[in-house]
């Protein structure tokens, strides 16, 4: 962006004046008059920059409002018009996610950032149009996408270079700025179960592993916890209650509910080692044309509604997360039968390494992978399989009363309730808003699978026969329900203010645990002056994490700069070092220092009237 | 179930305050007497009577609809109701202190439907079934024209937006929570029907202050706690309350219009145009 000429501020007031003199009426409206208005008129007039940050009330996170509401006074002091706009979950995602109207929104970002192939969905620029999770900033950046690519076919030092390489230009145009990795708290009941601090409560896997086991006691025999037959969950989401489907990225917060329901063929057991679930095992080959692999399904599986799950399901899935529609929607107005693809909002990143799946056998399948290396190309496996025979029913355009309305599908706006999934849990009733009851499922491999067929650290199936998930209204009724044994745990990560109450509670376990999802602010890149990410740069300079990691998240969390910051991938260069290395705070302790943020906002081309930052409109 | 224990407890503590009330404000000699008057009463006032509860089951049902609504076409103010009044809910918050909060709390929850019950016990009593037309009227208007505002507006209250501003009652006793979400959605603050509910018992107890004098400062002090418990708790911007309390204001005196047997005013106006005869017949 070019720097608008010295003149301007003088040229407003010209025009100002002009426009007065035509107005009393006193001037000769002369020939030459008019021309030097038309020429005044074509520099066009200085207005405030406003910006609206869109972020969950403080029922629904604590944190992210406090971060907005900090941000918005940062803003404000630096001369920006900004507004706080609170809205329910579900609001939030579908304005940001699907209809991208947004300047910027705060919230807690839903992927683990374990692997640097998380990043490929998130900013390369062929998703800058895709719906959901894909790329919801709008960043486009031909280096960042060279790097993407580079890291998925390229292994050791050199990936290592394409990954530091990575970071860096996306520290430096910041189509987001990390705030931090929360630590995950939460209140667990010890006198049901003993394992809560072995087992992961942020993967559906963790659910499915707990039990009075804890390893520790094994040796003396004695355990006091006593699993109930009810594992009881309470839940600041009402989401999950009232939508069932893996596809509606508007209704899912990290996708647990959905991924206790609908399994994978493999599940992610470290952050880059990928192991079969569903899948008895796979095997790679690599030939001319790229790798491939051959996987092999478990014997006897049978969706929930006592279906078999085959090969077909697996061979379905992929190319139907791809394009909902499978080819069924036309292009409007087009003469052959062009098709648009309407692509799921989720797993688009998993789903994009797969070229073409074809099944071989009632339970062999093969997969053709784009260029990539086999432990990137297992990451494909981690996509819930779908049933073919529900789902090839909602191809059509979604409709209301018979009217079909918008550009979806059916697959990706039903509720999906009763859901047939293949998960060890399956659904048993629901009201929404309030309560979700899974029940165990009987046939699943869990249950099933000799001990030496089970992937290892599972035992067996759940030490309960029923799951259920309780809504509460914020995290302190959430902590309070636990402490009143109405529930077993908080299932939802609850605020650090809750955390002296469960404290207090004697046989309350404090479970914190540091989450590898950090908070962000993400900037609407396709609005001016958004746009520029020297703009954007600056405004990652006004805010202050270790101010926030203090202040929003009471010291439980750590200040990032790099969304890999809790991987091995981080190269030095970006290591939190007290401030940020690359966009450091214009001020100390969160007080900024107006001369150079003013300063900074001049450097990067825009400028000052009356203390407040303009631009040009 | 920690819902069905905390309704116990409330109704327990309802049904109390109502009958000390009745015995202090009604009185034993017109408690015997106001017994013959209450099924007098109760059959000239079952349409309103019917309305009303139908309106509020219709209401229990509909709710999750009306907020799916409201977030399709609704207008978020919440940023606006901000920019408006700035820190006042954290300023009144800075007073904070055990008993304080302990008072208010008990207003936000007792002191509230206590207000809302004993005027329709007490008037059930009196010899004239106007008054109790009149309340539960003003109750209908009240909730009608605050779901509309609740569908058209989305507006989070102080402790959603404000960091400083803590859910004080929330904190305190989260069990209160359980109820109040199951009530109402936390989008609905603008107007405050706490607010402009009090407001319209207070102007009915104003006006019937011949049938029970001593009832109406002991209704002006309790709503205006009522009005300040909603702020100083967090959950109601000062703006939903300047709001709330002409609504109340309007809703009472709509009610009293549609109630009085002279009929004047638009509403009478308006009604007689439509139905010549039947306005003729009354005069």
């Amino acid at each position: 962006m070019g720097t608008p000429p010295q003149s301007l501020m003088a040229a407003t007031v010209d025009r100002r004046a002009v426009l007065a003199t035509l107005a009393t009426g006193g001037a000769t409206v002369t020939g030459g008059c008019m021309g030097r208005l038309r020429t005044i008129a074509g520099w066009e007039s200085a207005s405030q920059i406003s910006l609206e940050i869109k972020t969950l009330p403080a029922d629904a996170d604590p944190y992210a409002i406090r971060i907005a509401r900090q941000l918005a006074l940062w803003l404000t002091e630096a001369g920006i018009d900004t507004t706080v706009t609170p809205m329910d979950g579900e609001e939030l995602l579908r304005q940001v996610l699907l209809r991208n109207e947004y300047d910027l929104f705060v919230t807690r970002i839903p992927d683990r950032f374990r692997s640097p192939e998380t990043l490929y969905s998130l900013l390369h620029s062929r998703y800058s149009e895709s719906p959901g999770w894909q790329n919801p900033f709008g960043y486009t950046n031909l280096d960042v996408d060279d790097q993407l690519e580079s890291q998925r076919r390229v292994t050791g030092d050199t990936r290592w270079r394409a990954v530091s390489r990575l970071q860096q230009t996306v520290a430096r145009t910041q189509p987001f700025t990390v705030i931090a990795f929360p630590d995950d708290i939460r209140a667990a009941r010890t006198n049901n179960y003993a394992n809560w601090r072995e087992v992961d409560m942020r993967s559906p896997f963790g659910y499915l592993r707990l039990s009075n086991d804890t390893g520790r006691d094994r040796e003396t025999g004695s355990t006091t916890a006593t699993p109930g037959p009810e594992l009881r969950v309470v839940s600041t989401d009402h989401r999950p209650t009232e939508n069932l489907n893996p596809l509606s990225v508007e209704f899912r917060r990290d996708g647990l509910v959905t991924g206790l329901l609908y399994d994978s063929l493999g599940f992610e057991r470290t952050s880059e080692s990928i192991e079969p679930w569903l899948a008895a095992s796979w095997s790679f080959e690599t030939s001319v044309e790229g790798i491939y692999a051959t996987v092999r399904l478990r014997d006897d599986l049978t969706w929930h509604d006592g279906t078999a799950i085959t090969a077909d399901d697996v061979a379905f899935t992929y190319p139907f997360l791809a394009d909902t529609s499978m080819g069924s929607i036309d292009t409007p107005g087009s003469d052959e039968d062009r098709d648009s693809p309407v692509p799921a909002p989720r797993f688009q990143g998993p789903v994009s390494l797969v070229e073409t799946v074809r099944a071989t056998g009632p339970r062999t399948v093969e997969f053709d992978f784009v260029d990539c290396t086999r432990r990137i190309a297992r990451r494909a496996f981690t996509v819930p399989v779908l049933p073919k025979h529900v789902w090839r029913e909602r191809t059509g355009s979604a409709s209301v009363g018979g009217i079909e309305v918008g550009s979806a599908t059916e697959a990706l706006v039903t509720t999906n309730i009763p859901p047939v999934g293949s998960g060890a849990l399956k659904f048993e009733e629901h009201t929404a808003g309030d309560k979700l009851v899974l029940e165990q499922y009987e046939d699943h491999f869990l249950s099933a699978a000799t001990e030496e067929s089970l992937p290892a650290g599972f035992a067996g199936k759940p030490t309960y026969e029923r799951l259920s998930v309780n809504v509460a209204g914020s995290d302190t009724t959430a902590v309070e329900m636990v402490r009143r044994d109405e529930a077993d745990v908080t299932g939802t990560a609850v605020g650090a203010e809750t955390v002296p109450r469960i404290g207090r509670a004697s046989d309350l376990e404090l479970l914190v645990r540091r989450s590898e999802s950090p908070f962000l602010v993400g900037y609407n890149t396709r609005r001016p002056p958004l746009t520029n990410p020297r703009f954007r740069n600056t405004i990652a300079r006004l805010i202050d994490q270790s101010h926030l990691t203090q202040e929003a998240f009471e010291g439980y969390a750590a200040p990032a700069v790099s969304p890999l910051a809790a991987t091995r991938w981080l190269p030095e260069d970006l290591e939190w070092t007290g401030e940020s290395p690359v966009a450091p705070f214009l001020g100390t302790d969160g007080e900024l220092d107006i001369d150079r943020v003013r300063d900074a906002f001049r450097d990067a081309g825009y400028q000052y009237n009356d203390d407040k930052l303009v631009e040009t409109n | 179930m920690a819902l069905f224990d905390i309704a116990v407890q409330i109704l327990v503590v309802i049904a109390v305050a109502n009958c000390v009330a009745t015995l202090v404000f009604v009185g034993p000699d017109r408690i015997r007497a106001g017994r013959r008057y209450l099924r007098d009463n109760v059959v000239a006032t079952w349409p309103s009577l019917v309305a009303l509860v139908l309106f509020l089951v219709a209401n229990s049902i509909i709710r999750d609809a009306g907020v799916d609504l409201s977030w399709l076409i609704g207008l978020n103010i919440t940023g606006y109701i901000y920019a408006i009044e700035g820190q006042f809910v954290d300023f009144l918050q800075s007073m904070a202190t055990p008993p304080v909060t302990a008072y208010f709390s008990a207003i936000y929850i007792y002191g509230y439907i206590f207000l809302l019950t004993f005027p329709v016990i007490a008037y059930a009593l009196h010899d004239d079934s106007r008054p109790l037309r009149i309340v539960v009227l003003t109750y209908i208007l009240n909730y009608g024209i605050g779901l509309v505002c609740y569908v058209v507006f989305i507006a989070y209250g102080p402790r959603n937006l404000l960091p400083a501003v803590e859910s004080i009652l929330y904190t305190n006793w989260p069990q209160s929570q359980l109820l109040t979400s199951t009530i109402n959605s936390n989008t609905n603050a603008f107007p405050s029907l706490h607010a402009s509910l009090s407001a319209s018992v207070v102007l009915i107890a104003y006006r019937f202050r011949a049938v029970y004098p001593r009832w109406t400062p002991i209704a002006t002090f309790l709503a205006i706690s009522v009005a300040v418990s909603t702020m100083y708790l967090g959950i109601h911007w000062a703006t939903d309350v300047l709001f709330g309390v002409p609504l109340g204001v309007f809703a009472a005196v709509g009610a009293v219009r549609i109630a009085t047997p002279e009929r004047q005013g638009w509403f009478w106006r308006l009604r007689s145009r439509f139905s010549e005869t039947g306005y003729r017949r009354n005069h």
